[in-house]
């Protein structure tokens, strides 16, 4: 065949996309058949939409001083202020953007680094697989919370670098997975044909064990984001976040100098907590309904 | 390969993964932004006399290399150093003491309530799979999973210990109160207990749950599972003795991932409870610079947990032959 011939056997670009459109398609008729799915899609997404919206919802700046410290809830604050009379719910409202942005942001960083450090150790084995592994042994033996808060400390307060310090802690499970993954793939048929004909390494990692390896990174993103979230809350919440930013472990942070807990201060504490709980119980669902989709051996059942 | 060749090649890895902690735990803490010898002796918390001893103990004023075996070599024989916020008491006395005991008491009735409790949850939903239990049960794990533990921790406090008055608000024991006996203040620690002890639980508890539950799933499917069935065997004796037997064997590695938060606690949940031990311990040692404290912290960590790791392989291996091929 010459080389026209082939191409017109190829899908075209306009083919390709159709077929794309059909899965996804497919994909949404099984996703929306889950309650549980959509419980989650749903929160996920209404708390995109307060991060987007939050200028126009929140009815004070969250950055600044704007009443008497350590209001009780009233008309004109709904949840109080804090112990330098910040208006405590238009940081709620802001909270959310610093939870999604370092969330989704550590969430690929470190899905990234997992991705790369497990195709790399599945597919070239041998010292390089060893190497690597051991270095991933050592991350998961040692404690996380401890090491993310000396991390956190030598890095000193900031929103990157919380992002930072998560990205580093939390590749280990992906890298793992698709470890696994690639070397379960890299035995097949496929790869030992692209072999014979002469492709590259590169080529084979990229064409044809990546998009295999995708659906298990993607749950996994998911689930990290769920780490990324809670990370960040428990760190700021022992004061290593970002003191400039009003993040919801933030909020609690300073609930709990200000003695929330043992004063009874319960529009302090209960409203922050909760966001976080909604929205990780949000990207929980979404994870545990995908797995449902994605993992054929739980389908079956 | 046999037991005796399975278990040195395990003991290999491990020490390889001890000497690899050991190095990131030594050089971790010179990488402190400013002079690396400062987070070691340079602290104006010390007196000068024990400054020098450290310096000449440590080798501070030689090159890294030198430093590095000398740390070695002083890890040989116990010397962790000295803390900086308790002004020069050995790290091993900081370490080692009342605040492990109490991290040892909580962790260890935290885990071992979880572990009962999300073992039998877990056989029972599996086995009535999609029933109200299970159902139920699932929405309290993700529920429970979502959760951050210090919240929770603080919700607690806020009705059983502000409200209902319950619970004392913080601490390990009331203080300033004398005892006349053993009994009224073992009375006082376990009231002081409850509260981090049901927090923990509570999160841990949905942990071993879903664990237990999905491996209970998959053993359904095993073909023994059909012939304890076909035997005519009663439903309990086929689940405890068939299934949750053969569930056993992930849960043994479960259990040694567990080791690592007997010793060091659990920082957030003792920071909220203000509980003595060693999770707030590294707390208070990132706030307070103490650099020695923690060192010794993440190595007792370390080790216990490619301890605990090491046993459960060899226990692993014990139970499952298979594993050792």
């Amino acid at each position: 065949m010459t080389k026209l011939e082939i191409e017109y056997l190829l899908p075209t670009w306009s083919e390709k996309l159709g077929i794309y459109r059909e899965r996804v398609r497919n994909f949404w008729k099984i996703y929306s058949t889950s309650k549980m799915g959509i419980v989650g899609l749903g929160l996920v997404l209404s708390f995109f939409i307060i991060a987007v919206f939050a200028s126009l919802i929140a009815p004070y700046d969250p950055y600044k001083f704007v009443g008497p410290p350590l209001l009780k809830p009233t008309e004109s604050y709904i949840l109080g202020t804090d112990h330098l009379g910040r208006d405590i719910f238009s940081r709620i409202i802001y909270g959310a953007r610093i939870s999604l942005l370092i969330g989704l942001v550590a969430a690929a960083i470190s899905v990234g680094i997992g991705t790369i450090i497990g195709l790399t150790s599945g597919y070239f084995g041998g010292f390089l697989d060893a190497v690597l592994m051991r270095i991933t042994d050592m991350f998961i033996t040692m404690p996380t919370l401890p090491l993310m808060l000396i991390l956190a400390s030598i890095l000193g307060k900031g929103l990157i670098n919380i992002i930072i310090v998560i990205s580093i802690l939390y590749w280990t499970p992906t890298a793992r997975m698709v470890r696994s993954q690639t070397i379960s793939l890299k035995e097949r048929p496929f790869v030992e044909a692209s072999k014979a004909v002469g492709c590259s390494d590169l080529r084979i990692i990229g064409r044809h064990i990546a998009p295999n390896v995708f659906p298990l990174v993607f749950a996994n993103a998911i689930i990290t984001i769920v780490d990324a979230i809670l990370a960040e809350a428990g760190l700021s919440f022992l004061g290593l976040g970002d003191p400039f930013q009003p993040s919801w472990g933030m909020v609690l942070h300073y609930a709990n100098l200000a003695g929330a807990v043992v004063h009874g201060l319960w529009w302090q504490i209960i409203p922050p907590g909760a966001c976080i709980m909604l929205l990780v119980l949000g990207f929980a669902l979404v994870s545990y309904s995908l797995d449902q989709i994605l993992n054929p051996r739980l389908r079956k059942r | 390969m046999g037991m005796r060749e399975y278990i040195l090649r395990r003991a290999i890895s491990s020490i390889i993964t001890l000497a690899l902690i050991i190095a990131l735990n030594f050089f971790i803490f010179r990488i402190m932004p400013g002079d690396p010898t400062r987070t070691i002796v340079g602290d104006v918390r010390l007196r000068p006399e024990t400054r020098e001893l450290l310096r000449q103990q440590f080798g501070l004023d030689k090159p890294i290399w030198v430093q590095f075996i000398l740390y070695i070599q002083n890890l040989a024989v116990g010397n962790l150093g000295v803390s900086f916020q308790y002004k020069g008491t050995p790290v091993t006395e900081v370490i080692f003491g009342r605040r492990l005991t109490n991290t040892l008491i909580l962790m260890g009735s935290s885990i071992a309530l979880a572990l009962i409790m999300g073992m039998i949850l877990g056989v029972i939903a599996a086995w009535k799979r999609g029933s109200k239990l299970d159902v139920s049960m699932l929405t309290f794990t993700l529920v429970a999973y979502s959760m951050p533990v210090f919240w929770l921790g603080m919700l607690i406090i806020l009705f059983f210990g502000f409200y209902l008055k319950l619970i004392p608000l913080a601490g390990t024991v009331t203080p300033g109160v004398e005892y006349s006996n053993f009994f009224d203040y073992a009375l006082d620690y376990l009231h002081h207990l409850i509260g981090p002890m049901v927090t923990l639980t509570i999160i841990d508890i949905a942990y071993y749950f879903l664990i237990m539950r999905n491996t209970m799933l998959d053993i359904f499917t095993e073909d023994y599972m059909l012939t304890a069935k076909a035997k005519g065997l009663r439903d309990r004796i086929i689940l405890f003795r068939h299934g949750m037997k053969n569930a056993m064997l992930p849960m043994v590695s479960v259990i040694a991932l567990t080791v690592i938060y007997l010793f060091g606690g659990a920082t957030l949940t003792e920071t909220v409870f203000s509980w003595y031990g060693i999770g707030r311990l590294t707390y208070e040692s990132v706030m307070m610079a103490d650099y020695p404290v923690l060192q010794g912290i993440f190595l007792v960590m370390a080790i216990a947990v490619i301890l605990a790791n090491f046993i459960a392989d060899i226990v692993y291996a014990y139970l499952d032959p298979r594993i050792r091929y």
